[in-house]
C-alpha cells in the first residue's frame, strides 16, 4: 500500500539523525482537536458528578467507603508508569533507537492492559457485592466515569497496537503518528489523575 | 474500487458523453443539500412541532404524560405525518456520504456499505418507531392510561436509546477516515466521531434511570449527546462540501467502461 | 454483466407478488378495510373470529414481504449503469429501499402478535392492531425517496440510450405524490384520509400495485436492452 500524497521529508527517520524541529507543536493539530474536545466532555461529566455530590454528599461520602482507595493508587502508578513508558519510546524514536523505542512501547502497553485487568477485577468485586450501576447515584457516576474512561483506555490500546506495527514494520516510521499516540495516551492518563481523587480520595 | 485503472481512465476520459447540466456533480450537490433540509425539518418536527427534543421526563406521572400528550395532540400528529413523509430524505445523506468513502484509498468498500447498512437500519428502532408509538397516543384519547404509560416509554426509550446502529455508523466512519491514504476527509473529522461513539456509551444508564444526568432527558445522557452530535454534523457537512468541491474532474462516473466499449 | 440474476430477481415480483395478493384477500380486515372508529371490544371480536384467517394471511405475508427487495436491488444495478455524475442516488435509493422494507416487517409483526392471543385485554389487542395499520398506511417517506431517487437518476441519465426512459421518471414521481395522503391517517378516524378511506387506503395501494406492475416491464426492457447492448459489444 503506497501513499498516495507527498510525504515530507522531515517525517522520515534516518537511523542516526535527528528529526528537524521546526513544527511548533507535537503531533497532529487534529489530536489536539480531539483532547481539547474531550477534556470539554470530561468536565461536564465531572460537573455532573460535583453537582449530585452536593446533593447528596452523606450518601456519596458512604458510599466511597466500598471502594478500595489502595487498588486505586496502584492503578494510578500502573498508567504513570504506562505514560513514562510512552514517552520514553517517543524519545527514543526520535533518536533512531527502533528496537529500543518498540520494547518502551511494548511496556507502556503492558501497564495499559494490566490497568485493564485490574479494574474488570474491581468492577466484578462490586458487583459481586451487588453494587451495581443502578444501586445510588454514586456508583451511578463510578461506573459511568470509570466505564468512558475504560473505553478509551482500550482505544488507547488499539492506537498503540498501531504505533507498534509502525515501530517494526521494517522502514523508518513517521515520527508525527508516533506524536499523535502518545498525545492520545497521556491524555487518557492525565484523566485518570482527575478521576481517581474524585472517586476515591475526595471527602 | 474507485480509482479506475489508468487505461480504463484513459477510456472513460475519450469518451464523448454529453454532460447534461452546467454543475458538476449535480447528483451529489442534490444529496448534499438534502442534509440540512432534512435537519432542518427534523428540529422543526422534534423541537417545535412534537415538543419531544428534548424530551418531557421518564419521571412524570401518569397524569402529567396524559396531559402532555392530550396537550399537544394536534402538534404531535402534525409533526409525525411530516416525519413520516420526509424521513426518507435522510437515505440521501447516506448516498453522498458512500460516494465520498468509496473514493477513500486503502480503504475497501465495506465500511462504506456498513455505514450505508447502518443508518438504513436506524431509521425505524431510532427514530420512526417513536414517531409511531406518540401517534399511537395520541390518536385514541380514551385509551388505558398504563397504555399511555406505556407507548411513552416506548417511544422516548427507543429514541433516546437506540445505541447500537449509531455506534457502528460512528466507528466505521473513524476507521474509514483514519486508514483513508488520500484524506478525502480531515482527520479530525474523525476523532469527532470517536466522540459520536461516546455519547452512544453516554446513554447507555438512560435504560436504568428515571431522574438526574444519565436519565433520557439528563443533562449528559442527552443535553451533551445531542450538542456533540449537532456539532459532528454540521462539521460533516461542511466536510462534505469541501470533498465533492474538490473531486477531481474525471473521476466524474459517466456510465461504467460497457459504454466506452459500446462505442 | 451477466443478466441472469437479474431476470430471477425481476420474477420474483410476479412469484412474490402472486402469494402477497393471495395473502391481500385471505385477511379479513381489507375488504373492506377495518374501520378506526371500532371499539376496543369489536376489535378483539374481529381477531377472535377470524384468527384463522388473519394469521394464515399475515404468515404468507411475513414470508414474502421482503421479496421485492432484490427487484429494488435490480433496478440499484440500473441506477449504477446511467451515466450520472456519480453513485450517489443507486446508494440512496437502497438504502430507502431496505429502511421501507422494515415498516412492512413491522407491520406484518404487529398484526401477527395482536392474532397470538386473541383472548388478550381487547385494550392491548386495539393498541397492537392500531399500530399495524399505521405502520401499514403510514410511513409513505422511504417510497417517496426511492422514486425521488430514481426519478432523479433518470433525468440526470447522460447516455445517448438512457437505461430507463424518460417517462418511467415522471411515473415515479407521480407515484410518490398519490401516496402521500398515507401519511395523514395517523390524524384522521373518519373520511379519505383515516386508514381505511379511500385516499389513505385505497388509492395508496392501488397506485403502489399498479406502479410495481408497470416497474416490472419497465425494469424487464432494461435488463433486455442491456443484454443486447453487451452483446454487440462482446
Amino acid at each position: 500500500m503506497h501513499a498516495s500524497f507527498p510525504v515530507e521529508e522531515r517525517d522520515i527517520l534516518i537511523p542516526g539523525r535527528e528529526r528537524e524541529t521546526n513544527q511548533q507543536i507535537p503531533g497532529d493539530p487534529s489530536i489536539w482537536v480531539f483532547v481539547i474536545g474531550e477534556m470539554v466532555a470530561f468536565s461536564c461529566y465531572f460537573a455532573a458528578y460535583m453537582w449530585d455530590r452536593g446533593q447528596h454528599h452523606g450518601l456519596f461520602l458512604q458510599a466511597q467507603r466500598d471502594l478500595s482507595q489502595n487498588v486505586a493508587a496502584l492503578n494510578t502508578l500502573v498508567l504513570l508508569a504506562s505514560s513514562l513508558f510512552i514517552a520514553l519510546s517517543v524519545h527514543a524514536t526520535r533518536a533512531g533507537d527502533f528496537a529500543i523505542a518498540s520494547r518502551f512501547l511494548t511496556l507502556g502497553g503492558t501497564c495499559g492492559a494490566a490497568f485493564v485487568v485490574s479494574k474488570a477485577f474491581e468492577w466484578s468485586s462490586k458487583l459481586a457485592q451487588g453494587l451495581t450501576l443502578g444501586s445510588n447515584a454514586f456508583f451511578m457516576h463510578y461506573y459511568m466515569l470509570t466505564g468512558v474512561h475504560l473505553f478509551h483506555v482500550l482505544l488507547g490500546l488499539v492506537f498503540l497496537g498501531i504505533l507498534w506495527r509502525e515501530l517494526n514494520k521494517g522502514s523508518p516510521p513517521r515520527a508525527r503518528l508516533m506524536e499523535v499516540g502518545a498525545t492520545y495516551w497521556h491524555m487518557v492518563d492525565f484523566l485518570w489523575i482527575i478521576i481517581f481523587p474524585l472517586l476515591y480520595l475526595m471527602r | 474500487m474507485t480509482g479506475t485503472s489508468t487505461a480504463a481512465a484513459r477510456r472513460l476520459r475519450a469518451t464523448k458523453v454529453p454532460v447534461l447540466t452546467k454543475t458538476r456533480n449535480l447528483d451529489q450537490w442534490i444529496c448534499w443539500w438534502s442534509i440540512p433540509i432534512f435537519y432542518s425539518v427534523f428540529g422543526l418536527v422534534f423541537v417545535y412541532l412534537t415538543r419531544l427534543m428534548p424530551p418531557p421526563s421518564p419521571g412524570h406521572t401518569t397524569e402529567q404524560i396524559i396531559s402532555f400528550i392530550q396537550l399537544n395532540a394536534t402538534h404531535l400528529q402534525i409533526g409525525i405525518v411530516v416525519l413520516s413523509l420526509s424521513l426518507g430524505l435522510a437515505s440521501l445523506s447516506s448516498g453522498i456520504i458512500v460516494v465520498q468513502m468509496r473514493r477513500m484509498q486503502g480503504v475497501s468498500p465495506a465500511l462504506a456499505y456498513a455505514y450505508l447498512a447502518a443508518l438504513a437500519v436506524a431509521a425505524l428502532p431510532g427514530c420512526l418507531f417513536c414517531g409511531f408509538m406518540f401517534a399511537l397516543a395520541a390518536f385514541r384519547p380514551d385509551r388505558d392510561p398504563r397504555l399511555i404509560v406505556l407507548l411513552y416509554d416506548m417511544g422516548l426509550l427507543s429514541f433516546v436509546g437506540s445505541l447500537g446502529c449509531f455506534v457502528v455508523q460512528y466507528m466505521v466512519f473513524a476507521i474509514a477516515i483514519f486508514l483513508d491514504e488520500r484524506e478525502i476527509f480531515p482527520k479530525w473529522l474523525g476523532y469527532m466521531s470517536i466522540w459520536g461513539v461516546v455519547t452512544e456509551l453516554l446513554a447507555i444508564p438512560i435504560w436504568i434511570f428515571r431522574s438526574g444526568p444519565y436519565a433520557w432527558n439528563g443533562l449528559i445522557s442527552f443535553y451533551l449527546g445531542t450538542i456533540i452530535f449537532v456539532v459532528w454534523e454540521f462539521c460533516l457537512v461542511v466536510c462534505l462540501y469541501k470533498a465533492i468541491k474538490a473531486q477531481p474532474i474525471d473521476e466524474s462516473l459517466q456510465g461504467d467502461d460497457s459504454l466506452a466499449i459500446a462505442r | 454483466m451477466n443478466t441472469t440474476d437479474q431476470r430471477i430477481c425481476l420474477w420474483l415480483v410476479p412469484a412474490f407478488g402472486a402469494l402477497l395478493l393471495l395473502a391481500f384477500c385471505i385477511f379479513p380486515g381489507f375488504f373492506p378495510p377495518l374501520s378506526p372508529t371500532l371499539s376496543a371490544e369489536e376489535v378483539a371480536a374481529f381477531y377472535r373470529n377470524h384468527v384463522g384467517q388473519i394469521r394464515a394471511s399475515m404468515i404468507i405475508c411475513n414470508v414474502c414481504g421482503v421479496a421485492f427487495i432484490p427487484f429494488f436491488m435490480v433496478i440499484v444495478v440500473q441506477m449504477q449503469r446511467m451515466a450520472n455524475p456519480s453513485r450517489a442516488f443507486a446508494y440512496s435509493y437502497l438504502s430507502a429501499a431496505a429502511s421501507g422494507a422494515t415498516l412492512f416487517a413491522l407491520a406484518n409483526l404487529a398484526w401477527l402478535i395482536a392474532a397470538f392471543r386473541p383472548e388478550r385485554d381487547p385494550q392491548l389487542t386495539m393498541m397492537l392492531n392500531d399500530l399495524a395499520w399505521m405502520a401499514f398506511i403510514t410511513p409513505v417517506g422511504f417510497i417517496l425517496a426511492q422514486n425521488l431517487c430514481l426519478a432523479l437518476g433518470i433525468y440526470l441519465d447522460a447516455r445517448p440510450h438512457p437505461v430507463f426512459p424518460r417517462w418511467v421518471g415522471h411515473f415515479n414521481l407521480a407515484t410518490a405524490l398519490l401516496m402521500t395522503p398515507g401519511a395523514f391517517a395517523l390524524m384522521f378516524m373518519t373520511g379519505p384520509l383515516a386508514w381505511d378511506g379511500a385516499l389513505a387506503f385505497w388509492l395508496r395501494i392501488g397506485t403502489y400495485a399498479l406502479y410495481l406492475g408497470v416497474m416490472f416491464f419497465v425494469v424487464r426492457a432494461a435488463i433486455n436492452r442491456q443484454a443486447s447492448e453487451e452483446g454487440a459489444a462482446a
